[in-house]
């Protein structure tokens, strides 16, 4: 299994990446060193309690933060030496976002805010509108395409969301708790779509949640616990289902705000 | 906790919230202070004593002052609140009754204003010398100017502010008591979401907004006839309905036309743009329309007291082309001469004389809404060297030709077509003139030679040889022109001349027309200087009050749409890119209001350009650039602040 994966490109490499918030004196060491590498192709969410560093971890990794410390490679880009301009168009070219809250434009309509990554005219309007209807027809929105996100509902919300990081063709998508905000129905259906798209189209996707149900889509789980990697779980050829008891057992060992529910 | 602790902490926790208002009242209670106090002060009433104009001009300027800073403080409040509609939902959903929170913002209200007040009035204190320096220097006044402290003009602010507070703290007990505490929630989310138009009739009225706009400007073009004052009125009502309808319809209707043209593929710039001006066209329209009303008004008001305060000594010129001027008597034209001597003045004095006779026009020569001139009417026939030799150039055409002047018709000349006779009816012999040409002003200074006709010298003489000038009213009458060499000792020279014995008449009364040019001009710019100081002081308060309303609005849309910028920059959109849609949406918010107020006024002024006889091209620019430089500052200041909140959105 292993070895199915080392066999593939690394996408993304982080190697010691440490994360402190505060000013001297009160110093708070979110992130103690992660090294994680990513391959082409997977799916992998990340776990963890309240305060692990998850989103810390994520905004690190998705350029919206600077690491304190530590290399981050994505696509060989080593991101961390990067200036703001130059990691701004990296993001638009290369990465792609969901989050848990949808951060549509309110102003724009389901279609406008689809094309919003790829609007600064590099891509001609015809391959622009061939990626959106293909898009578009894979996550089933393309009958709401003209209206205003107050107009749709959540799910809906979410796989527009999840089309606009889709468009620029990225190399790798971040999902920040795409399903917090959903009821389990919605939320199901939009992790089969993603958990398709990533097979189908080979996207590569990482998912930050608290949820063991959302996170047995993946291929992979990373368990954060104190700013450190604390366990990974692999899916290999493993049911969903064996997978999510997996992830159970792992989240009441590690502790964690969602294991009282279950 | 008390509630008056509340509110120490609830200011000081929103102080960012606060300084908008805070500031609006700040300012309005300065202007006006300074307003009441020009009002009370020595100078300007030792001044203003030689003309009633001044204290009724004060008058009505104070009271539209009022009404203006009312406005300005009530629209501030009511963004104040919207602002604040989440705290003061918060403060009922945790059990405070609405009667507390009334109370809570009542302190807060008193507490705030007083403070306004006081630092108001302690700014305008520091400030009120500058405008006061400012006026007389506009109205020449050379006295020693002390400014004194106006216990009268504290007293008249404090009344009318208290007054206005009162209006806010009605509006405030208004917010609190009308509103569900689900709308006090969702205040801020508010904006209407753009629907598709009935494309017929958007269509029909987005043109009609252009259509009535037009009508408009053609008809202030061509109001001059006897429907003059309903005239007025339509274009008026046209121009403003026209703006309206533009702002409510036709801009959105434009948007929605490119957009859906666009099919989705918006762009960056555009989608910062078009989509969030679509998001609130609604409620936008109304605001935009009074700014572009207003700001059209204050150009035009501007822009016409500018030019005649500019023109001033061009326009006193055309009615007294000459220093002085005695009518028929010789020997007090000599004596007057003695005395300049005496005083070190140089002048030249010259006869001019003047052929008065009676005469009919060409029909229908004269506009229709002047009325039938078919009557007979008092010529004054110039000899064009006589004239040169007082200083006077003109250029005389040939034989049988003349060039007309008279400025009581200058209106009625600038419609005239040319060239068309005068017949002169005196005696057996009609004799005619053609008029070539129409000259701008007098040729002499008295009002009463009616029209002047100069003719060549040659044919002066002739004229005089022939004409039965002994007859039917018909005379020669001498006038002596007195011109100083140089213009400094204006001043002087009509001190001498306003004596009794050179005005007056042998009863001690003033003679008709018995003035003298330094002493027109002088009264001109005293009229025109304070007109234009009041214009500007207002124009002013309403270009900063509209610039801050915009200012103010776009500071709340800015932090509405805060969230978008923080997507769009995760997005990887750079603030640069994102800078550039929003320069775009500035230009329309700041851009188009000031571009049709400027097109209307600049109607507005050409239509009422036949009050001038001089070309107003160049005060009315300067007074319009003015204008568009300090409200463009407020674009400036509101793109920063943007750029403020995009930054800070990551």
């Amino acid at each position: 299994m292993n070895k199915t994966h080392t066999s593939q490109q690394t996408v993304l490499h982080a190697q010691n990446v440490r994360k402190s918030f505060g000013t001297r004196g009160n110093v708070q060491e979110v992130l103690k060193g992660i090294d994680l590498r990513v391959n082409e192709g997977e799916f992998v969410g990340i776990m963890g309690p309240s305060g692990a560093g998850k989103t810390t971890l994520l905004n690190v990794l998705a350029t919206i933060d600077r690491a304190t410390d530590g290399a981050i490679l994505i696509g060989g880009d080593d991101i961390s030496k990067m200036k703001d301009a130059g990691l701004s168009a990296f993001r638009r070219d290369k990465l792609g976002f969901i989050f848990q809250d949808y951060n549509l434009l309110d102003t724009l309509t389901a279609k406008e805010n689809i094309l919003l990554p790829i609007s600064l005219g590099k891509v001609k309007k015809k391959e622009a509108e061939a990626r959106f209807n293909d898009i578009a027809t894979i996550l089933g929105i393309t009958d709401i395409a003209h209206k205003y996100p107050h107009e749709i509902s959540g799910g809906q919300k979410q796989r527009t969301s999840a089309a606009r990081a889709l468009i620029n063709e990225p190399s790798m998508v971040f999902a920040d708790e795409p399903t917090g905000a959903l009821d389990s129905k919605s939320a199901s259906s939009l992790l089969g779509t993603m958990a398709d798209v990533n097979k189908k189209r080979g996207v590569t996707i990482m998912m930050v949640t608290h949820d063991a149900v959302a996170s047995s889509y993946a291929s992979r789980v990373v368990f954060l616990k104190d700013g450190q990697i604390y366990s990974e779980l692999y899916r290999g050829d493993k049911t969903r289902q064996a997978f999510f008891q997996d992830i159970l057992k792992v989240q009441g060992v590690l502790g964690g705000d969602s294991v009282d529910t279950i | 906790m008390t509630l008056f602790d509340l509110v120490i902490r609830s200011m000081r926790k929103n102080i960012k919230h606060y300084y908008l208002y805070f500031f609006a009242l700040i300012f309005s209670v300065v202007l006006y202070f300074v307003f009441a106090t020009l009002q009370y002060d020595s100078a300007v009433v030792e001044r203003a004593g030689q003309s009633m104009k001044f204290s009724s001009a004060f008058k009505v300027a104070g009271g539209l002052l009022i009404f203006i800073a009312g406005i300005f403080i009530v629209y501030a409040n009511a963004i104040f609140l919207k602002r604040r509609s989440r705290e003061i939902g918060l403060y009922q959903l945790i059990g405070l009754n609405k009667g507390a929170v009334a109370r809570l913002l009542i302190i807060e209200n008193s507490l705030l204003s007083a403070g306004a007040l006081l630092i108001g009035i302690g700014i305008g204190i520091l400030v009120s010398r500058v405008f006061l320096l400012l006026l007389m220097k506009l109205v020449d006044y050379e006295g020693f100017i002390a400014l004194s402290f106006s216990t009268a003009a504290i007293l008249q602010t404090v009344v009318v502010f208290v007054a206005i507070i009162l209006l806010t703290t009605i509006q405030m007990i208004y917010t609190v008591y009308r509103n569900t505490l689900l709308s006090l929630f969702n205040a801020d989310k508010k904006g209407e979401n753009p629907k598709k138009p009935k494309t017929f009739v958007s269509a029909v009225l987005a043109l009609l907004g252009i259509g009535l706009i037009v009508f408009g400007y053609w008809l202030s073009a061509n109001m001059m006839n006897t429907m003059l004052f309903f005239n007025m009125i339509a274009v008026l009502v046209s121009t403003i309905l026209g703006t309206y309808l533009i702002f409510r319809v036709t801009i959105s209707w434009m948007f929605y036309q490119i957009r859906s043209r666009k099919q989705g593929h918006l762009g960056l710039k555009n989608s910062l743009s078009i989509g969030s001006l679509m998001h609130r066209m609604k409620g936008n329209a109304n605001s935009l329309t009074i700014i572009t009303v207003l700001s059209a008004m204050t150009l035009a008001m501007l822009a016409g007291s500018y030019s005649l305060y500019y023109s001033t000594e061009k326009e006193s010129r055309y009615s007294m082309p000459h220093d002085f001027m005695f009518e028929s008597d010789e020997g007090l034209a000599a004596q007057f001469g003695e005395e300049l001597i005496e005083n070190g003045i140089d002048f030249t004095s010259e006869k001019i004389e003047l052929l008065s006779v009676w005469g009919t026009f060409e029909k229908d020569v004269f506009p229709e809404w002047d009325g039938p001139m078919d009557g007979t009417y008092g010529f004054s026939i110039v000899s064009d060297q006589q004239l040169e030799k007082a200083g006077f150039q003109v250029e005389a055409p040939k034989k049988g030709k003349a060039v007309m002047h008279d400025m009581n018709y200058a209106m009625s000349m600038n419609n005239m077509k040319l060239p068309f006779d005068v017949n002169v009816t005196s005696g057996e012999s009609d004799r005619q003139f053609r008029i070539t040409e129409l000259g701008s002003g007098n040729v002499v200074n008295f009002v009463s030679v009616g029209f002047q006709l100069v003719v060549n010298d040659v044919y002066f003489e002739e004229l005089k040889e022939q004409l039965p000038l002994e007859s039917e009213g018909n005379m020669v009458l001498d006038v002596y022109a007195v011109n100083l060499l140089d213009r400094d000792q204006l001043e002087a020279a009509s001190k001498i001349f306003s004596q009794s014995k050179y005005i007056d008449n042998a009863e001690g009364e003033n003679y008709a027309y018995s003035t003298d040019y330094y002493s027109m001009y002088e009264n001109g710019i005293l009229t025109n200087g304070l007109l234009i100081f009041i214009a500007g002081f207002l124009g002013l308060v309403f270009l900063i009050s509209t610039g801050s309303i915009l200012y103010f609005k776009q500071m709340t849309e800015a932090e509405q749409e805060k969230q978008n910028y923080a997507t769009l920059r995760q997005l990887g959109f750079t603030v640069k890119d994102i800078m550039r849609g929003i320069i775009r949406k500035q230009m329309f918010v700041f851009g188009l209001p000031l571009a049709i107020g400027l097109l209307h006024s600049v109607f507005a002024i050409k239509a009422a350009s036949f009050l001038f006889m001089s070309d107003i091209t160049i005060p009315t620019t300067i007074a319009m650039g003015l204008y568009a430089l300090i409200y463009i500052v407020f674009a400036f200041l509101t793109v920063g602040y943007y750029r403020k909140t995009v930054k800070a959105a990551l």
